[in-house]
């Protein structure tokens, strides 16, 4: 009992790494551009059906995956970006939402034209036995999860609290009204920032395909839940929250499905954020500012 | 009239409810991602109903209509002092357990030697009243048509009324509606039990066209198709959601050219529109100028 408590822990934390590097990329565009963008794990199923096509048909080694699913990510990033955020920046943010959406039945319907079976193998992260620390075991893959997550996080907190670039991004974050009046360029802000969420978020893809060792299109629908689920457990809008709201979504799936089953460990996760929002709607970590 | 029309032309009457629901919602300020949960509300309860139990299908359409205002009313209740995001995540959490609530119900009989009933993901096979009362599809259809006039028409007459101008106006500014003597609350509360309602009778037709219901029938994906529905065609008119359902059942399903590369076609069509018109074909100017114009 105890030590499957352990293990559950283990593994919820792995998948929350996951989780949260989902919410991290997505935050970033919330936080920012203060809009939605359900296409977010659209295009990363893009990024990851575009590796899973290379490997088909020429066989790549993982290293050049990870690049290709980083640049097909980035690429149908751009893409969203340019249609559905660009036009809409002093706009509706209804109208960006829905228009992102259209894009998401776009990208779904290309992956699925270019390989139509339902599901592909995907390259493994590692091959070989899990490593066992007495009673509990603990997969190599898991443990490369939680490194690269964790050197993404670093390598993102440096980029936003130790550059001109970060600097301005938490500017606009705080005060878009005044930051664009102290000349800084908010369309060019928009874009990087799209940029470096895709970059993200493409990481995370890359990690969940490979140790999962499979693609589907539902990678898409399930990455944009996955990632403002964590996002709003963790309050809207906060990097540090995204971080903690993705390890406790991972933390709750692991217990819940081991005392419950698999239907429950969903319903379970809704049910915590229906509560929270009911509430606590700023969430578990609050935040410098509320969205409207 | 060939059975492929008959179909093009069902659906979209059907859809049209949950878009109209969607719509309702989005000209009083709230935008929700959960209307699909009393669509299948509605489903469930009047295909349990009619195929369990034998009760007629518009007595089932009475009490699916009741059950899913009520279940709408449970959601607002604590989600509708919510505002933007946070109100439509909310709105998505109730949907997506409804849902799974659906996939963990087994409740089947025996009806003449028939095991019916929701069976979890297996889903929920049999609904078959209208067959078995003799309606043909071409009637169906009417009645589907019959019913939507009827909603268009308390539509109309709503939009026209002071309740109309009240509704816009929590829409437009909700703290100028209170200090104007509106009940915001209460008011809140009833659009969501007629939104719910409404999507539930969209659901009832849906379950008796179909015969045959599962859960992942009424995903996120239906609740955000509705939303965009109502988007596309505009939120000036009541027939904005119509317009935007035909848009994408009509023209882009019906018309077959683009087999296989529907949603390419739809997807880059609603993104580049919604770039010129952000509150969809039929806003409020153009709906403004066609009144001016035509009365």
């Amino acid at each position: 009992m105890f030590v499957d408590l352990i293990q559950n822990t283990l593994d919820g934390l792995t998948s929350g790494a996951a989780y949260a590097l989902l919410a991290v990329g997505f935050t970033l565009i919330f936080g920012v551009l203060r809009r939605v963008n359900l296409s977010y794990g659209p295009a990363i199923m893009f990024g990851c059906y575009a590796a899973t096509w290379f490997h088909v048909h020429f066989q790549g080694g993982l290293l050049l995956l990870a690049v290709i699913t980083i640049a097909g990510t980035v690429l149908a990033g751009a893409y969203v970006e340019r249609l559905c955020f660009a036009p809409h920046r002093d706009g509706s943010a209804i109208a960006a939402m829905v228009a992102s959406f259209a894009l998401w039945m776009q990208l779904e319907e290309l992956a699925i034209l270019a390989m139509p079976k339902h599901l592909y193998a995907f390259p493994a992260l590692y091959e070989g036995r899990p490593l066992a620390l007495g009673p509990f075991s603990l997969r190599v893959e898991a443990l490369l999860m939680l490194l690269v997550t964790v050197a993404t996080c670093v390598a993102l907190h440096r980029l936003l609290y130790r550059s001109r670039f970060g600097l301005a991004v938490r500017a606009v974050i705080e005060q878009p009204v005044a930051a664009q009046l102290a000349g800084i360029d908010l369309p060019g802000i928009f874009v990087r920032i799209f940029a470096v969420a895709s970059l993200v978020g493409a990481i995370a893809g890359y990690l969940i395909v490979s140790s999962s060792e499979q693609v589907t299109p539902m990678l898409g629908m399930w990455s944009t839940l996955k990632g403002m689920l964590a996002m709003m457990l963790g309050g809207l809008g906060s990097l540090p929250g995204a971080v903690l709201g993705g390890l406790a979504l991972g933390l709750i799936e692991a217990h819940s499905q081991w005392f419950f089953g698999p239907q429950v460990r969903d319903l379970t996760a809704y049910l915590l954020l229906f509560i929270l929002l009911a509430l606590r709607p700023s969430g578990l970590w609050t935040t410098t500012r509320s969205a409207s | 009239m060939d059975d492929y029309t008959i179909g093009v032309l069902t659906n979209i009457g059907l859809f049209s409810f949950l878009a109209l629901s969607a719509y309702l919602l989005l000209i009083t300020g709230e935008m929700s991602f959960g209307q699909q949960a009393f669509f299948g509300i509605g489903a469930y309860c009047a295909g349990i109903l009619t195929a369990m139990y034998g009760v007629s299908l518009p007595l089932a359409a009475i009490a699916a209509m009741a059950l899913g205002a009520l279940a709408a009313l449970l959601v607002g209740l604590p989600t509708l002092r919510l505002k933007g995001l946070y109100f439509a995540m909310a709105t998505l959490a109730a949907a997506e357990m409804i849902r799974i609530l659906f996939e963990l119900l087994h409740f089947q009989r025996t009806v003449e030697g028939e095991l019916l009933g929701p069976d979890g993901t297996q889903g929920f096979r049999g609904i078959r009243w209208v067959f078995e009362s003799g309606v043909e599809p071409l009637h169906y259809l009417a009645l589907i048509y019959v019913v939507l006039a009827v909603v268009l028409g308390l539509f109309a007459w709503i939009e026209r009324s002071r309740l109309g101008a009240t509704l816009r106006s929590l829409g437009q500014d909700p703290e100028l509606a209170a200090s104007l003597g509106v009940d915001v609350n209460r008011l809140k509360l009833g659009v969501a039990a007629a939104a719910g309602a409404l999507a539930a009778l969209g659901g009832v037709l849906y379950a008796h066209h179909n015969t045959y219901i599962e859960p992942r029938n009424f995903d996120i994906m239906l609740g955000i198709h509705s939303l965009a529905y109502a988007l596309i065609g505009g939120l000036g008119t009541t027939f904005g959601p119509l317009l935007g359902v035909v848009v994408d059942i009509g023209l882009v399903e019906g018309s077959r050219v683009f087999e296989g590369y529907r949603m390419i076609v739809f997807g880059g069509l609603v993104a580049v529109l919604l770039v010129f018109r952000p509150r969809g074909l039929l806003d409020e100017r153009v709906v403004h100028w066609l009144r001016a114009r035509f009365s």
